[in-house]
């Protein structure tokens, strides 16, 4: 016996902008959301486009004849590729072991970030309890206190005759009190690590407060342990808020040179960041300024890339 | 003096803009259109000062008349560095010229000379006196933000200061500026660690900052300058404005290896600070630095204060340098901008102030020799300072500049624009790291 099918939807063509049939909902203009966006358009080529414009043309420009300060040349068709080709040349030649140090830095930093806040996380969206609201604001505290004033309290701590040497000293861990402000990569590290924790904290919470509790206990149901539950629910339900907080974390670390200034000063120490800090406040380098904010940008564009393919493949798969 | 034709295309633009309704003249169309930075410019005008080719800068206007009556109840503006300038003795000042209603609203700073520039550029802060470097004063009065001085209304100049800046290399017949500090660049180092007679009975001190057995404890300044003129003189080089390939080679050769040698790091408090903290065991140092470094150095006391010195080549050869003090074009209250400067640069004032930031003014009345014996007002003053000492310390008594040291002496001036970017080339290698 044949079951007669239901008759399928009929699709019918709709003016856009006309109510559906029976649908007595208001109907808006067809430029009513999009004009919700005006506000962010308007602030994007402001504080953005505009200002991004004027980077390109200062790496494109000249300098002022007596003060060697940045001029930039607004008009493309006068723009000169000189010292972004300079630039690019050195960055292949002795600036290469610069983008090397700032690549290895952030990508550890950002891994042990990820590590640490992710159990931080876990922790607080799953056992929080009545305490989520004071854990959460414990994990916000650092935010009233601005980056730089944390750094400098690192300093010393660190100093040779800081408390972290005393302690390390006292429980016999180190025979001497280790120089960790001498220009040493695992400080830098160290410094990163700790100042955008908190970045990587907050993203992670909301991502593992809002699995559904359902699915793991249908893992456990379905005879997975703890950990394999973990690896095969939690985990993969997870990845998208995972990589949202290294791209987070990971994009200002590209750029920081504050946390190497402070924390070590060392030429061998020296990031990305850095040489853009230095060139802008030197005479007649503007320019070249400009050129490596580009090429940061581009640099960090890739892992932004990658986070936006990633993030729209799981919202196919949904 | 700059003409209508000197305009700069931005100037030209911005005028331009603003008569958009009236009819521009051919010319001006192709000057804007022109390539930007290719119009002319005051940049030729601009020559570059040295002891062996002294420079008259030209006038740009005429000084205020010497009549001309102190501004009535205004409001002091200073635009300089920072921690330079004692504020008891602004307030001594404003005190003195109460009758006035002269007031004070505090110090507008800047941490580098392009930062200062380009403050006093955007017009937006009125300094009514300002703290240039000798490189920057020619293009300053190019670029007209100074305005000339009435020598008739800064008589202290020829009372209490040093012949040799009466008629300077750099500003002939003082047209723009007056001296303001006098300072060496050397070595400062902490003589616990280099005992006095060590560095100066080394061959060559300048190498100490490139010795090993201060590997991680050796800081210089972020200053391009000053730390390849150290690296000119630890190779015996006395022109530190050198454009020669083979004397910068040297200086590139000789920073790379200071990296691997000891693993200097850079700090603007390299030596007033953590050299005073034990960070550092030797630095590049500024004299005044060195001799500023005791208000660092909790608990200020006599005997940390001995915990560091400073070296400079007894033969005063070596680099030597002094800032200075104008008066900025869009000045408020020029009178009263010269009314302070000539009681800044006056005796008991300039040393007053010494005694709190450490730099020494060039002043006749104090005896160079007495400097490391004399208390100064601060001293006396400080309630948090333990114990009293002199200007400068006796142990250091390198710090202390003499006007023969001038005529001696090296000088950092300008550089023309290709051979500054060849320095700034050299300097980037260095803190990016490379290594020998």
């Amino acid at each position: 016996m044949s079951v007669p099918s239901e008759p399928g939807p009929v699709r019918r063509r709709r003016r856009r902008g006309a109510p559906a049939d029976g649908d007595e909902r208001v109907h808006y203009s067809r430029w009513f959301w999009p004009s919700f966006t005006i506000p962010a358009t308007i602030w994007l080529a402001i504080l953005f486009i505009l200002p991004l414009y004027t980077v390109i043309s200062i790496a494109f420009g000249t300098v002022d004849p007596i003060f060697r300060g940045p001029l930039p040349v607004y008009e493309p068709w006068w723009w000169s590729g000189e010292q972004f080709g300079k630039v690019l040349n050195d960055s292949f030649g002795f600036y290469r072991i610069v983008y090397v140090h700032t690549f290895e830095y952030v990508v550890v930093a950002s891994a042990i970030c990820l590590v640490l806040a992710y159990a931080v996380a876990y922790y607080v969206a799953r056992y929080g309890g009545k305490r989520k609201t004071l854990l959460l604001l414990l994990l916000v505290a650092p935010f009233f206190i601005s980056y730089l004033m944390r750094m400098l309290a690192w300093i010393n701590l660190l100093d040779t005759e800081g408390y972290v040497n005393k302690i390390l000293t006292f429980l016999h861990i180190t025979p001497h009190p280790v120089d960790w402000l001498g220009g040493r990569p695992s400080t830098v590290i160290m410094g990163l690590v700790y100042g955008y924790i908190p970045y990587m904290i907050l993203p992670l919470y909301a991502f593992l407060d809002r699995i559904d509790v359902n699915l793991l206990e249908a893992g456990r149901d379905l005879g997975a342990g703890p950990a394999r539950t973990f690896l095969r629910v939690t985990l993969p339900l997870s990845r998208p808020g995972i990589l949202a907080a290294l791209v987070i974390v990971s994009l200002p670390m590209f750029g920081d040179y504050y946390t190497q200034n402070l924390l070590s000063g060392s030429p061998k120490t020296t990031m990305l960041g850095n040489l853009i800090d230095e060139a802008v406040g030197s005479t007649g380098q503007g320019p070249k300024a400009a050129v490596f904010v580009i090429i940061l940008m581009v640099l960090v564009l890739i892992p932004m890339l990658y986070y936006m393919r990633s993030t729209s493949r799981s919202l196919a798969v949904r | 003096m700059r003409h209508a034709r000197d305009l700069s295309r931005r100037e030209f633009l911005v005028r331009a803009g603003g008569t958009a309704a009236a009819v521009p003249t051919l010319s001006a169309i192709l000057e804007a259109c022109s390539k930007p930075g290719t119009a002319a410019s005051g940049s030729e005008t601009v020559q570059i000062a040295r002891p062996d080719n002294p420079v008259t800068l030209p006038m740009n206007g005429e000084p205020i008349a010497t009549d001309t009556p102190i501004e009535q109840g205004a409001t002091l503006q200073i635009l300089n560095w920072s921690v330079y300038m004692w504020k008891y003795v602004i307030n001594q000042f404003v005190q003195q010229y109460g009758d006035n209603g002269i007031k004070f609203s505090g110090i507008t700073t800047f941490n580098n000379m392009d930062e200062g520039v380009q403050k006093l550029q955007s017009g937006k802060i009125k300094a009514d006196v300002f703290f240039p470097t000798i490189d920057v004063l020619g293009k300053l009065v190019a670029a007209d933000l100074l305005q000339p001085l009435n020598h008739d209304l800064i008589p202290a100049l020829q009372q209490d200061n040093w012949a040799v800046f009466q008629n300077p290399y750099y500003d002939q017949g003082w047209r723009y500026s007056v001296p303001y500090t006098i300072y060496t660049t050397g070595v400062g180092y902490r003589r616990d660690v280099i005992p006095d007679d060590v560095i100066h009975g080394m061959d060559n001190p300048w190498s100490i900052l490139w010795d090993p057995a201060h590997k991680g404890k050796v800081g210089v300044y972020p200053s391009y300058r000053d730390v390849m003129a150290i690296a000119l003189m630890k190779n015996g080089i006395t022109d530190l404005n050198t454009s020669n390939d083979a004397d910068l080679e040297k200086v590139r050769t000789d920073l790379l290896a200071m990296i691997d040698a000891v693993s200097p790091r850079i700090a603007y408090d390299a030596s007033y600070n953590k050299l005073q903290r034990g960070v550092f065991d030797v630095t590049t140092a500024w004299s005044g630095d060195v001799v500023a470094g005791w208000g660092y150095d909790p608990p200020y006391t006599e005997a940390s204060y001995k915990g560091y010195g400073y070296w400079f080549p007894a033969d005063r050869k070596g680099p030597i340098d002094n800032d200075l003090i104008a008066i900025p074009k869009n000045a408020e209250h020029p009178r009263l901008a010269h009314e302070f400067i000539n009681y800044w640069i006056s005796f008991r004032h300039a040393m007053d102030n010494f005694s709190w930031n450490g730099y020494q003014p060039p002043q006749t009345q104090a005896d160079v020799n007495e400097l490391t014996k004399t208390q100064g007002l601060y001293s006396k003053q400080s309630s948090s300072w333990a114990a009293p000492t002199p200007y400068v310390g006796p142990w250091m008594p390198d710090a202390v500049v003499r006007e023969t040291d001038f005529p001696i002496g090296y000088r950092e001036g300008p550089l023309p624009a290709d051979v500054d970017d060849h320095w700034h080339e050299i300097w980037s290698e260095f803190t990016a790291g490379v290594g020998s």
